[in-house]
């Protein structure tokens, strides 16, 4: 067998291994992944794409008597801001571990963190 | 061997549908938005079709109250109420009739603390109404008028299925009861389509049944005062925990504060406390006491709890002070960096 | 019918060919690098280096996928009937990694005909090994985005060890007749 150990087509299998590598850690060990998880919103009874909590945002989002903001921050989110009169939204504070929600019922907008490793199952109030 | 190798094909496709069909039990925790409360319900080693039935239920249930229940708007408990005004015996709708005689018990045993009787008191707060009322509040000639001929739940007779009032101006309202009865309902429903593991959380108020896998459900009690979450409880295999608290439904009129948990022995927004929170098994009895124990305060919640029966109870006055029986200290935990300043009521 | 029943003689000498026997022997060796691995500790269980990957590409070249596939099959059943995993998670485990493996190997055989040698294989054979397993972990046992993390990791010692078993196989080779 005059083969040289090495083929020129293993030589690109291994370049694009490594390749593949490449694009694993840079997606799955930026945000996306990370743990704490992904933030749910529920619009009205719908579901929008889950958001990662790894990012600094202010999301503005449309209810049904008007617009309710968000801020995600370092693995956490809370109400900025409801046009409900109660505030109870707002008031629930950051929300950072997996299974804890709040809801602005009458703007009909609830969040919930992803996971189950929650410290709590839910919360009573 | 072509057999055997055959056979040892078959073996290979087994295992496939074995893992395939017997998914590790998990939890599956979902969120209904459902005609003014939103219900967060976790299963715990549900099939795929308990967790379908299961929503089916929870969002028929809901609805059910709602429509049935519905202190302002046209439905069956407002045509309750016309005919309770009349005085004529007549016959009460078979889904309003418990209602009306497990709050009959509840009244009687909260020393009429708990009065689902007084829905014009709160009609003249300003609450009945989807939008939270701007204010001002009702004058003292009006709620002083109300108090002089004050309803109660005596003041509803029951024969069999016929049912009368006697007094013009009883007028039912579930408000502070219908969401325990509901939870108690869906609980029931779970566990007849075999679900065992299950926390169902009508709007912050919840009813768990079972376990989360090797461990018990853990809850948090959300702080009335600021954010976040005051204390925590490990639940027990059927356990209730309600919450009453003055930050649910108020208005602002003029700098000052009106929630509506109303007193009846004043007519006005109690004094005094600011949350209560009852563990005990049935959630209607729990939601019922926690609205009785509001009412009678810091001062007067221990007679009420040991009349109703209630045996854990932690109550937050209106200066973020604590007081608790020992069976409800024995087992909360505080989640908050300083601990409040702790009363323990002495042995019932 | 017992009055019909014909001589089932042949039925009781096991008529084995060459290939039977190749494949007992091929096979015996990957369970037993496979016994020796499964004592190794891991982040996952189940997840496993894949030494006995070895085998496989050295099998592959040498006598044909089929006959890679068959050593691949009893490794996975045999190993776990002897470990005492069988049709456990860790089987499931171990057992979707194997059609992965197979699978990448018989597509790239059919895809890339020539050119590509035991190296080549063998990165393919250890990372589709690798994915397969994890698919199998992360949807059927643990859906936790945590766990993704650890893809990356896993995938790096996949094609690591896949190298290292690819350059094995390279070497013996040459050194055959």
């Amino acid at each position: 067998m005059n083969t040289p150990l090495v083929t020129r087509g293993d030589w690109l299998v291994l370049g694009a291994s490594l390749l593949l590598l490449a694009w694993l850690y840079a997606t799955l060990w930026s945000s996306g992944g990370e743990t704490g998880g992904q933030l749910h919103i529920l619009v009205d009874g719908r579901e929008l794409p889950p958001i990662s909590l790894q990012q600094e945002r202010t999301l503005a989002i449309d209810g049904s008597i008007g617009t309710s903001t968000l801020r995600i921050e370092n693995g956490r989110v809370r109400f900025l801001s409801s046009p409900c009169p109660g505030q109870q939204c707002v008031h629930t504070g950051w929300l950072s571990h997996g299974g804890e929600f709040a809801a602005c019922l009458p703007n009909r907008i609830a969040l919930q963190i992803g996971g189950d490793e929650g410290r709590f199952d839910t919360i009573n109030f | 061997m072509k057999m055997l190798r055959r056979s040892l094909l078959l073996l290979l496709l087994l295992p496939g549908l074995i893992s395939c069909g017997g998914s590790q039990p998990s939890l599956h925790r979902a969120q209904l938005l459902s005609l003014g409360t939103l219900v967060d319900v976790s299963l715990w080693g549900a099939s795929p079709r308990q967790i379908t039935e299961a929503e089916r239920i929870i969002q028929e249930e809901l609805d059910r109250i709602h429509t049935t229940l519905h202190a302002w708007q046209p439905g069956p408990l407002m045509e309750v109420n016309r005919r309770l005004a009349e005085g004529s015996w007549f016959h009460c709708p078979p889904e309003i009739l418990p209602l009306i005689e497990q709050g009959k018990r509840l009244y009687r045993s909260s020393g009429g603390l708990f009065n689902p009787a007084m829905g014009r008191l709160v009609g003249l707060w300003g609450f009945h109404s989807d939008d939270l009322p701007g204010g001002p509040p009702p004058s003292a000639d009006e709620i002083d008028r109300f108090l002089a001929n004050l309803p109660g739940m005596e003041a509803i007779e029951i024969k069999g299925e016929q049912i009368r009032g006697t007094n013009p101006a009883l007028q039912l309202d579930f408000g502070a009861f219908a969401k325990g009865y509901a939870v108690d309902r869906i609980i029931e429903r779970l566990r007849s389509i075999g679900i065992r593991n299950a926390i169902v959380n009508a709007g912050g108020d919840l009813r768990a049944i079972g376990r989360h896998g090797e461990r018990a459900w853990r809850i948090g009690i959300r702080q009335p005062r600021g954010e976040g979450v005051l204390a925590s409880l490990e639940l027990g295999e059927d356990e209730s925990v309600f919450t009453s608290g003055d930050y649910e439904r108020f208005y602002i009129y003029q700098g000052k504060r009106y929630h509506h948990i109303l007193d009846p022995r004043t007519g006005a927004p109690a004094r005094g406390a600011s949350s209560v929170t009852v563990v005990h098994r049935e959630a209607a009895e729990a939601d019922a006491a926690a609205t009785a124990l509001f009412v009678a305060g810091p001062q007067g919640w221990q007679d009420v709890a040991r009349r109703m029966g209630i045996e854990q109870v932690m109550l937050v006055d209106d200066k973020g002070n604590v007081w608790m029986t020992p069976a409800m200290a024995a087992r909360i935990r505080f989640e908050t960096a300083q601990k409040p300043r702790v009363t323990i009521s002495e042995q019932p | 019918m017992p009055a019909t029943r014909p001589s089932h003689a042949a039925g009781h000498t096991l008529t084995t060919t060459v290939e039977d026997h190749r494949i007992a022997w091929l096979a015996a060796l990957a369970i037993t690098i496979h016994l020796a691995e499964s004592a190794l500790p891991s982040p996952l269980p189940g997840v496993k280096p894949g030494l006995a990957n070895i085998v496989t590409i050295a099998t592959l070249f040498l006598y044909g996928w089929r006959t890679a596939a068959w050593v691949v099959s009893l490794r996975v059943i045999v190993g776990s009937l002897l470990l005492g995993t069988f049709l456990s998670p860790t089987f499931a485990l171990s057992f979707s990694g194997a059609v992965a493996s197979l699978a990448a190997l018989g597509l790239a055989g059919l895809v890339v005909r020539s050119g590509l040698g035991p190296v080549g294989y063998s990165l393919l054979a250890a990372m589709a090994h690798m994915a397969g397993q994890f698919a199998v972990a992360y949807w059927l046992f643990i859906p936790h985005p945590a766990l993704l993390r650890l893809f990356p990791l896993l995938m790096s010692a996949a094609v690591l060890f896949g190298l290292l078993s690819g350059i094995i196989v390279a070497t013996m080779l040459r050194r055959l007749p």
